[in-house]
This record gives C-alpha cells, structure tokens and sequence, in this order.
C-alpha cells in the first residue's frame, strides 16, 4: 500500500493508483473531461491539475500515480486559476453554441429550438408545455410579441427567420381548443398568501409561477375587468379580446383569485394587505399612472426603485415587475420580469435570501460564415417563410405550422445540460473571449451516420473517441489527424462516418465530454 | 501497386510497430502515400486505418498528394531565417507562380516545401532541390538556381573515386571534408574535380574523405599535407581552383599537361553577398588565420581527431585508441564503469542534463528480462547540427559509447533513433554497424565476451516532439509521438514496457574518451556543476559559424568574438538564441555569462541541445519570438490544452504586435499565458515553450513596447515597414528589373522610386541595389 495525503487527509491506495482515483477514495471530486476508467487516459483536457506541495509543480492527477510520501492539494488559488485558463483556452478553440441565438434573445428565455423539434414532429402539447416553462401567456404573446427572437434566428443568414411567434401562438391555441387545457403540476402547497397589486402582463404572470410554485394568489386591479394594458391599451385588432380572456381564465382555473374594482391607496395597502398577505408584488403598470408614489417608497427617473436582480422593493417581503419599475413597450419583458418576481417570492417565502436565477454559461460564437451556411442547411427543410395573408391575427394550419417550424436549423447544442465543458466552464466562470485572438475555425456538421452527429469544431481533442472505437475493434473509426494546434479527430482519407463507425458509434456519442459526437 | 506494397510488407513485417518503416518505404517509392497503398496496408497487416492514417498525418515527412518532379525544400530553421528564409520562399513561390495553397506548379515539375532545419546553418540561407543543396541563396536568385538545378548534371555527386590510397611514391595527402555542409557548399564537385584533375595531372596523392571539419563557415575545405612540408589549408574553394591549387603544389609528372593546366587555370573571382569570395590559403603554422583562431579555444573529446579521421574506416578508429575503451569496460564490474562516469560529472547532452551516471545506475538497477538501450539523434531544433556531425563524421565513437552503456545496464538490444533529414548520418551509421558486424564489436560474445549485443537504426519521420524520450519511445512503438507522464521514467518503463536507456547523440560519444581518459580527465575540464566539453552549432550573424566543442564555462562573448570572429559586415553584436525553441535569448550585455546548465537556466535560456545563432542589430526580437512559436504550435503533439492552444494564442498575441496591431495589454495577457503554459503544459515541450517569448521580454520588452507604438526598430516586421530609394541612386536600373511586382519604375540613369501600394517587401531591390540606394523606413 502507498500511503500519501491529499488537502491534508491520509489516504492509503494500491500501487499504480493514479492521485484522481486517491482523492476519489476520499470523496474529494477532481474536474475532467478527458478520463474515462478502461482507457490510457494519456492527460489532455488538464483540469485535473492537481499541486505537489513539496516542489509547487501542477500535475494532471489523472495520469500522477500515487507514490509514497506524497502530499496533493487539489484546489487552492493557483489550481482554480489553471483550470480556469485551460477552460478558457479549450473554449477559444470551441467553435458551437450551447443555446441557439434565439434563446438568450427572447427575454423569457424560451426554449425556442426545442419548441420548433417538437411542433416539427407534430407533438403540439408538449411543445406548448415547452413554452409554458418560461412563458405564461403565450397565446396573448402571440399576437403582440415583437419578437426579438426572430431577430436573433440564423435563418435569416439563409432567408428568413423561422415564424417563432406565431409558432407558439399556435401550440397556445390549440391548447385552448382542447377540452381540458394544460396546467402544470402544482409544487406543494406552502399555505402562503401572496398578494399581486395589477393584473397586466407582469401581474398575470407572475400569479402564474407563484401558482406553480405552491402558494396562494390574490390579484388585485381597479379596473373591473382583468389584464391591465393589454385590456385597456391595445386595440381589439391587434389582440382580440376573447384571447386575453380565454389565458386570464387559464389562470383563474388553475387556482388564481382576482378582486377588481378594488383600488389599493396607501391606506388599504398598509392597514389591510400588508397584514392579510405573507408577500406583495406590485405590477399596476405605469408609476407614473398609479398612485405609488404616495406610497413612500423610492423612485428613480424611470419608475419604481427596487433591486435589480431580486425585484425586491425592500426586505420586507414587497416586490415590484412590469412598467412600475420602468416603462416599457414589450409585454414580453413584463412577462419575463414577472417569472422572475415569482421566483424571488418563492425565496423569500421559503426564507431564502431571494437570488436571481442564474443562466448558465452560454458559448456563443455570432454569424455563420457564408460557406457554413451550407452545413446548417443540411439540417433543416429548404421551405421558405410561410407568411400568412393577414400576419399575427393568422394562424398556421397544423400542417404549416410542422413545416415552418422544420425550417428551424437546430443551432442549439444537443447537449446543453451534459457537456463537461459547460458544466465546468460554468462552475468556474470562465470568460469565452479571453483568448479569442485569431480567426475561429469553420464549423461542419457530419449528418450521414444514422444515429449520431459529429461536429468536430466542438471538439476538445480527448482523443477518447479515438481509443474507444479502436479498442472495441470498430470497422475503422475515429483517427486523431494532423499535429499540433490544428490536429483534428475525423474519418482517415476524409472517409465516410456512416461508412466507418458502427458498433461504438452510441459510446462514442455517451463518453464525448462535448457537444462534438451527439445522438441524433 | 499491390505487388509493390506486398514485397514491403514480406520485409518489414505486419506488427504495429513496422507502421512507420512501411510508410517510409511507400514513400519511398511513390514519392507520396497513396489512399490504396494504405487501404492495402492495413488490409494486410495488424495496423488499422486509424492508426495509419493517425500516423502518416502526425509525421510531417509524409505526403499525401502526389508530388511535383522536384521537391524543393526551403530551409526555415533558425539561421536560415535571420538570414531571411521566407523570402527566399515567396521568390520560389513566386517565380513558380504557384497561389497562396498551392505547393506544386502547373507543369508538375517542381513541389515547394519548408523544412524545420536541414541543419546547414552555417551556409544559411540553405534550399535543398531533391539531394542537391544551395547555400546562400537570394531571393533574387532563385530563377538562376531553378536553372542550374535542371540544366546541371545530377549525377556528379555520385562519381566514384578512381584513386586509391596505397599508390607507390605518394607525394602528399589532400583531405576533404565530406559532412551534410561541405557537399552543400560544394564540396562534391570539389572532390570529383581534385580526382579528375589529380588524374590529368598524374599526380600521386592520397586523397582522404574525412568527416565534418567543423570549419563550415570556410568550406569547401582542402588541407594538403605534403610530405615533410606543414600543412596548408585552402578555403571556401571553388571547383574550377581546384586545377591551379594541385598544380602548385605538386609538380605534374607529365610535361605536357603541366603546360596546358598553367593556360587553363584561371581563377575566377565571384561576387557572391557582395564579398569577393575566391580562395584563401592558409598555413597551418600561422597563428592569426581565420582557421587558427577557429580552432583556439575549442576541445576536442566528442569530435575528438576532427578533420583527419576517415568516418567509415573501422582500422583507422582503431589505431587511433578506439574500441579500447569498450575493450576494458568488458572486463570490468559494471559498478566501476558507473563509478567513472558519476565521477566525471557527465550530464545528459541533450538538453535536461540530468547526471548520466545516475540514470545509468537506475536502469541497471531495475530487475528485468529484458533492457534496452537507446541512442537519441532526433535532433530537431531549427539551428542545431551537432548529432548530425557526430553520426556522419564519428559513427564508431557514438557506437562505442553505446555499447559500452549497454553492457553497462546489462542491455542487449539497441537503437539508433535518427531524424530522417539526416540521410547521410543514417547511411554512415549502417555501414559502421555493418563493419563492427564483421569485426565482432557488435553480435553474440563481442569481443570474445559474455556479452552479445544487437544494434539497429530507427529512421524518425519528421517530429520534433520525437526528441522527447517518451514521445520517441511511442514512435518506435508505432503510435504518434505522445509524450507520456513521467514518472514512471523510460530507465524503469521505457521501450515496451522494459528499462530502457535514452541518452543523446554526444553523451555516448563522449564515453570512450571518459574511459579511455579517465574521469578526472573529463572532470578538470568545465565548472563545478557542468563538467567537461559541450559541442555547439555555431550559426546566424557570425563570421566563422561552425561546429564548435568547447569546454563548459566559457563565455559567450569568447564564443563570438574569439572561436566566431565576431558580427560581420561591421554589425553590432545584439543577442544570442541558445537552445532553440526551449531556449531563449541573452543579450550581448550579458555576454560574460559563462555556458553551463545553472547560469543559462538563471538568464533564461537554457543549453539545450546546443544550437548557438548569433543575432546582430538587424534582428527583431520579437519577430524571433514569433518565429520560435510558430514552429512549437506546429510541433505540438497537440493533446494538452496549454501546449496546443496555449502555443497558438501565443503565437497569434505575438503575430498582432508584429503587424502593428498590438496593444498594451496585449503584452500582459502575453506575460500570463507564458507562465500558465510553462506551468499547465504535459511535457517538456509545452513547458518550455514560452521560453523565447519569456526571454525576449525580459530583455527586449522595449522592442515589444515600439512594435506597439507601430514602429519595427530593426525594420524587419514587413506590416510596418516601407521601402524608399535615396539620392544615392544612380538609375542603374537594377531594383526595377528584379522587382517582382512592377512597384520600382524602369528610368534608367534617374533616382527611382518605390511605389509602397505595390510593394510586397521582397526585399530584392535592396539586396541588388550596387550602392545601398534602398533603404527601410
């Protein structure tokens, strides 16, 4: 036995046991990306440098065997600042986006390219479960959404975006038209009162998130009747009535209690509201049109004072979304703000110091180049935009609605939750651009295997592909090409990938560390 | 094809291991590796398609698209460079008309190459046309040498000698020097000319081939040794002199070609870098000759017999002491042998200098069936030539202290590992094994031993990483040239999993001498910590560049200005390269460091294997930065992060300041990706890669600081410069005869003019220009 320490623990292990597998036995986890038990493991990705603490050296601990004697510290300062930089190196040579650039441009962060897939094959219900995830009122969003997310969409490079919006409004609407609509599974009751002052886009909203969250909703507007501007601003041409009621009554069923007519002055707020409720979230719209400012509370030029990140007024439970805290012309924003407001709620609630919710690190690399247009088009139909005649009071007919949504060019990674490099990338707060000096390199996509897709840009080199396929004794496999920084894993002789990989083609796939080898 | 390829096979074998011979063989015969022979290959052998494939594309000596007739090779090592081996390659470019991604021209004549080094770096710049080398080329010259190149007769190089060395009534001796650097300056057609002529003559003489004179700066090279006369050295001699020199000195037997040579035998004085170049006589006797104070200072123990011993003539070795060494060592313990070496203070020639006794001992210590024992001539850093020299001019003393180790560890199995731009040394060393074959120095019992020990050559196929012990170890293993973590160490798991000893090239050869001298001899010499004789390549700005050996704990400035004679052309001294792309760059201000493996460590640099370029004020500093990272992030084996990326970013931070693109923070973000890739990297290659940036902004930060202030000090960085003709011009009309791109107005007896829109910094109108007219902004 080898005996050794590691952060300052004894540790016994078998000889040969690298320092990786030594910490393990301690339950002290080790970042990598490139180890996989069974292989050689010959040391690439480099987060797993460890420090010998008797000469400072860094190591890769998963090929460092244990010898007697040794003492390993596995994170301090100078480890986090190494893995950090080989994260931020392999990402300067990382050629993929985690999310398609339509995602992070949508203001309720919708999960657009999943929603395109499922209405592409069809699955309408799922798909509108998809965007009920982040948006609460997509059939009213539909109608009056400006969609930046069109903006963002790659298809533009080709022709033109694909039709997001109305894409959604019409998972929406057929929701509507199903006998029983879809509400979501409500988390367990907390038993917790939460009033919601305002019942336009950001109140309406965020009444629905607290619903799913478990807690009680009470939503209070002096108007007599529920939706705020959308109601009272935007003409029935744009967005017809009956489709703001039929959402407002999704929310009604699903368990939220309106009180209108009832305008809440500074009196009612402080004697009846703050008492009857265990949290407040103003969303009355415009600060200016309201009578908030009799309230006490801070202001700035634009609207209501809160905290930025938690949409907290103050601490003591009162929250604020929407145009109270500044105005603005999209419902789409109100309506994200108000998921947002929700969620702060929620913390509090549970006695949680409230947190923004915090997106993941996102690799994005911008425009295609023109000859890369070609790779994403092999993905997608070559259908052009269906426009309907009279635009968003329209809907597509199912049929047209599978077609515009195949139009999607699946610019999202297939692998956003797994990959090890945004997992660590994140965990570690590595900065993409660091190290972007020179020209990217130009992104192919492997399409001709029937189960899964290579897109070698996104490769970090492990070469675990390389030694799976050549130790289970594939037909030929993956070769490591080339030296030096521009070594590249494909098909040896620009072979076929259908031709060449067969029976490891899953693992390959399971093990890659990366987006670069995915299932179909 | 298949016939071709199945008889390769039947010789080399179908395990893992023969992949590389094999393709080497394709190569061979194709002049390329064509899909069918590879998909035959793995067809027929234990080697996959990926594996082939893998391997052909790691190496950077096979080709994988037919090639032209000719294969030019463009030297870009490091003295080729200073001396301006990218122009030299957009002329060939240019003058073959070939576009940005091409490398062969219409006509399929003629495919255009770089290479790493051919290790002539004392004839720099040096371009390589099939086998036949050109030194000194000019970009405004590569016309003139693509003609020459096919109007010349090839077959020159390969007459055969018609004299024979025991001819009655000798009147003298004429030694030639024959290495890699003496043919490409010549030095062949010298000889077949001194034969022809010596013939015409009837003139008795011994003529001797010897190895590498070291003198590489004054080649081609003649000494006459007459009998009871001293010496006489003829330099930097042409082969029509050849005639008038033998006439001189040896009366013609036959009256009447003694007349007819007297008519012919002019000497033609050529304008050669604007030096009247013609030959140069030289007694030995005489003490301030460029050959004498060549030769001052230097110690000869690995070149030991320098220039006068014949490299194949087993008997000669042997007079001269050789085999005498091994002789004793076979009838000693081991431990006494390990005993000697630790005492003598050997370290590792390659570069670690770790103490070879020690290693020695940890691989005779380590209990196995089997062990190995090999020799590492992978020498690839751009500007080192020493273990080329060594193979070709000493075979049997690289091979005696080879076998003296493996009897040493109790190996019985050996390798030579030698690059594969090194023909000549792999050809030298084949036929001395073959002699020591004969002579029972190698086999079963050698020497009417217990000891039996085979030996064999393994031909790299073009990695530098491949000097890296463990990377060398994976290539004759038949995989790509990883290198592996270390431990466990080659000495305990080295070659197949067994013991296996890796020294460099001149560690073995200084062994014989070490034994035959004893260890106290080899300890006086040298410093404290660094004992003994280092050989190094002299190169760059120098006026007497050359293969030097010199006792450890010299100063560099002794190297330069006394062995080297200095920066020609009157240039000021700026700064010396040593060790390559692991090494970095000491200022002339330091040049009374003395050379040994602490005090370079200390400055930064680092001995390396031993290339020394000398650099004068003409040389951007971080241009040679850039240069040195250009060839790591190409050399990388490309698996860890630090090394392939690392190396890459590098270079590019590095390339943005050239071009004037730079900012200051550039040379932060610079500074800490230098120290995180020293640190993060795998192996040694990674880990001293940032050297020469590390250096240079040391010492040269200011260089750095200008670039960013969008001025190239030294004018060498082409994004920043302009050319402009001044009022010195005489209108001969030269610059606009030569000017590739129609930039220089033709007006004869009028001042020119450079029009920078067109201009491609070819630098050729300067070059030509007879009165300096043309100067850089």
């Amino acid at each position: 036995m080898i005996n050794l320490t590691i952060n300052n623990t004894k540790v016994s292990v078998t000889e040969g046991t690298s320092v990786l597998k030594a910490a393990e036995k301690l339950g002290i986890e080790i970042p990598t990306m490139c180890f996989l038990e069974g292989l050689t493991n010959h040391p690439s990705c480099m987060l797993c440098l460890v420090k010998d603490k008797k000469n400072g050296n860094l190591q890769p601990s998963c090929a460092l065997p244990a010898s007697e004697g040794m003492e390993i510290i596995t994170d301090d300062n100078e480890i986090h600042h190494a893995r950090k930089e080989a994260l931020e190196l392999l990402l300067s040579d990382h050629v993929g986006d985690c999310e398609a650039p339509c995602r992070p441009s949508c203001p309720a962060n919708m999960n657009i390219p999943l929603m395109n897939r499922l209405i592409a094959e069809g699955r309408f219900h799922e798909a509108l479960k998809v965007v009920k995830e982040e948006i609460a009122l997509p059939l009213i969003l539909g109608y009056i959404c400006p969609a930046p997310c069109e903006k963002a969409c790659r298809r533009t490079q080709v022709d033109e975006a694909v039709s997001i919006c109305s894409l959604k409004k019409n998972v929406a609407i057929d929701d509507i038209e199903n006998e029983i609509q879809y509400l979501p599974e409500k988390e367990p009751a907390s038993g917790k009162n939460v009033a919601i002052i305002g019942t336009g886009p950001a109140g309406l909203s965020c009444a629905y998130y607290l619903l799913l969250h478990g807690h009680n909703c009470v939503l209070f507007d002096k108007n007599n009747e529920a939706g705020g501007t959308l109601r009272y601003d935007i003409p029935d041409d744009k967005l017809p009535k009956s489709a703001l009621d039929a959402e407002i009554e999704i929310i009604k069923k699903y368990g939220a209690e309106f009180k209108l007519n009832t305008d809440i002055t500074k009196e009612k707020f402080n004697s009846e509201i703050l008492l009857d409720f265990d949290a407040v979230v103003l969303a009355m719209g415009n600060f200016d049109d309201s009578n908030l400012s009799s309230f006490g509370f801070e202001s700035t030029d634009h609207g209501l004072q809160i905290n930025r990140n938690t949409f907290e007024v103050n601490d003591t439970g009162i929250f604020a979304c929407g145009n109270i805290i500044r105005s603005r012309r999209m419902a789409v924003t109100s309506v994200a703000q108000g998921k947002a407001a929700a969620y702060s709620v929620h913390q509090y609630l549970n006695g949680i110091a409230p947190e923004r919710k915090k997106r993941m690190f996102n690799s994005k690399f911008g425009k295609l180049f023109e000859e890369e247009i070609p790779e994403y088009k092999k993905e997608t139909i070559p259908d052009a935009r269906i426009n309907l005649p009279v635009g968003k009071l329209d809907n597509f007919s199912k049929e047209q609605a599978i077609t515009e949504a195949s139009r999607c060019m699946h610019c999202d990674c297939r692998k956003p939750t797994t990959c090890k490099l945004r997992i660590f990338a994140d965990e570690y707060e590595a900065d993409r651009k660091k190290f972007l000096f020179g020209e990217r390199k130009k992104i192919k996509k492997y399409f001709q295997h029937d189960i899964i897709v290579y897109e070698p840009e996104k490769c970090i080199r492990c070469n675990m592909c390389v030694e799976i396929t050549a130790k289970e004794k594939d037909t030929v496999g993956f070769s490591s090409i080339g030296r030096g920084f521009i070594v590249e894993i494909n098909m040896p002789l620009n072979r076929s990938i259908k031709e060449l990989l067969n029976a490891t083609a899953i693992k390959c796939a399971e093990e890659c560390p990366t987006g670069a080898i995915s299932l179909k | 094809m298949n016939e071709v390829i199945d008889k390769i096979i039947s010789e080399k074998g179908t395990a893992v291991e023969a992949v590389i011979p094999i393709l080497q063989a394709i190569q061979m015969e194709y002049n390329y590796l064509p899909a069918d022979a590879m998909q035959r290959v793995c067809e027929l052998t234990d080697i996959s398609l990926a594996r082939i494939y893998g391997i052909s594309t790691f190496y950077s000596q096979f080709r994988h698209q037919p090639v032209g007739k000719h294969i030019i090779k463009v030297c870009v090592g490091t003295a080729c460079h200073v001396k301006g081996a990218m122009r030299v390659y957009d002329a060939f470019k240019r003058e073959l008309k070939l576009d940005e991604n091409d490398d062969t021209d219409k006509d399929g004549l003629f495919t255009i190459d770089k290479v790493a080094c051919l290790g002539c770096c004392t004839i720099a710049p040096v371009v390589q046309i099939d086998n036949t080398t050109f030194g000194h080329v000019e970009p405004s010259k590569v016309s003139e040498i693509l003609y020459e190149f096919l109007n010349s007769d090839k077959d020159s190089s390969s007459t055969s000698s018609g004299l024979t060395s025991n001819i009655k009534g000798i009147d003298g001796e004429i030694r030639i020097g024959l290495g890699s650097c003496c043919i490409a300056s010549g030095s062949s057609d010298v000889k077949a000319e001194l034969e022809k002529s010596l013939k015409a003559n009837n003139t008795k003489v011994d003529v001797k081939q010897v190895g590498c004179v070291g003198i590489c700066n004054q080649v081609p090279l003649l000494e006459i040794h007459k009998n009871g006369e001293s010496p006489y050295y003829y330099t930097k001699i042409k082969s029509t002199e050849v005639n008038e020199i033998i006439r001189k000195h040896f009366r013609s037997r036959n009256p009447f070609t003694r007349l007819r040579t007297d008519i012919s035998g002019i000497i033609d004085n050529y304008i050669i870098n604007g030096i009247p170049k013609s030959v140069k006589k030289y007694s030995s006797e005489s003490v301030d000759t460029p050959v004498a104070e060549f030769l001052k200072g230097q110690i000869n123990i690995a070149t030991e017999h320098r220039g006068a011993i014949k490299p194949d003539d087993l008997d000669e070795y042997k007079k001269l002491g050789g085999f005498e060494a091994l002789q004793n060592c076979l009838n000693s313990n081991p431990n006494e042998i390990i005993n000697t070496i630790k005492q003598s203070g050997l370290r590792g020639r390659g570069g670690g200098g770790f103490p070879s006794g020690q290693k020695w001992e940890l691989v005779k210590n380590t209990n196995s069936d089997q062990k190995y024992v090999i020799c590492n001539g992978d020498e690839g850093d751009p500007g080192a030539f020493m273990d080329r020299m060594l193979l070709e001019s000493y075979p049997f003393r690289v091979i005696e202290g080879l076998i003296i180790a493996a009897y040493t560890v109790g190996a019985n199995t050996g390798l030579f590992y030698i690059r594969a731009e090194y023909p000549l040394a792999v050809k030298r060393i084949k036929e001395a094994l073959y002699y020591c074959e004969k002579a029972n120095i190698l086999g079963d019992n050698i020497m009417n031993s217990d000891f039996s020990f085979s030996l064999n050559i393994f031909e790299g196929a073009g990695a530098f990483i491949c000097g890296e012990e463990t990377a060398l170890i994976a290539s004759v293993e038949g995989n790509r040239g990883l290198p592996k973590m270390r431990p466990p160490y080659p000495a305990v798991s080295g070659l197949w999993g067994k013991p296996t000893l890796i020294n460099n090239t001149e560690t073995f050869s200084l062994v014989p001498w070490i034994i035959r001298k004893g260890a106290n001899a080899f300890a006086d010499i040298g410093t404290k910590n660094s004992k003994g004789t280092k050989v190094f390549a002299l190169a760059g700005k120098i006026n007497r560049g050359g293969l030097i050996e010199v006792p450890i704990g010299i100063t560099i400035r002794k190297i330069v200005e006394e062995i080297g004679g200095g920066i020609p052309n009157g240039k000021a001294f700026k700064a010396v390269q040593i060790g390559g792309p692991s090494g970095g760059c000491i200022p002339a201000t330091m040049s009374e460091t003395p050379i040994d493996f602490e005090s370079l460590s200390e400055v930064g640099a680092m001995m390396g294997s031993g290339g020394l370029v000398v650099l004068d004020e003409d040389d951007c500093m971080v241009d040679i930065a850039r240069y040195f990272l250009e060839f790591t992030q190409d050399q990388s084996c490309g698996k860890c992060t630090f090394c392939r990326i690392g190396t890459r970013r590098m270079l590019e931070i590095l390339e943005k300041i050239c071009r004037g693109d730079g900012k200051l923070e550039d040379i932060e973000t610079l500074e800490k990706l230098a120290a995180s890739t020293k640190k993060g990297s795998l192996c040694g290659l990674g880990k001293t890669a940032p050297n020469p940036v590390i250096s240079t902004l040391k010492y040269f930060r200011h260089e750095y600081l200008e670039h960013i202030n969008g001025k190239c000090p030294t004018g060498k960085c082409k994004e920043l410069i302009e050319y402009f003709i001044v009022d010195e011009c005489i209108g001969c009309t030269k610059c606009a005869q030569d000017c590739p791109t129609d930039a220089i107005e033709f007006k004869p007896y009028e001042i020119h003019i450079v029009n920078n829109d067109l201009c491609i910094k070819c630098d050729i109108c300067r070059q030509v220009c007879p009165v300096n007219a043309v100067i850089i902004k």
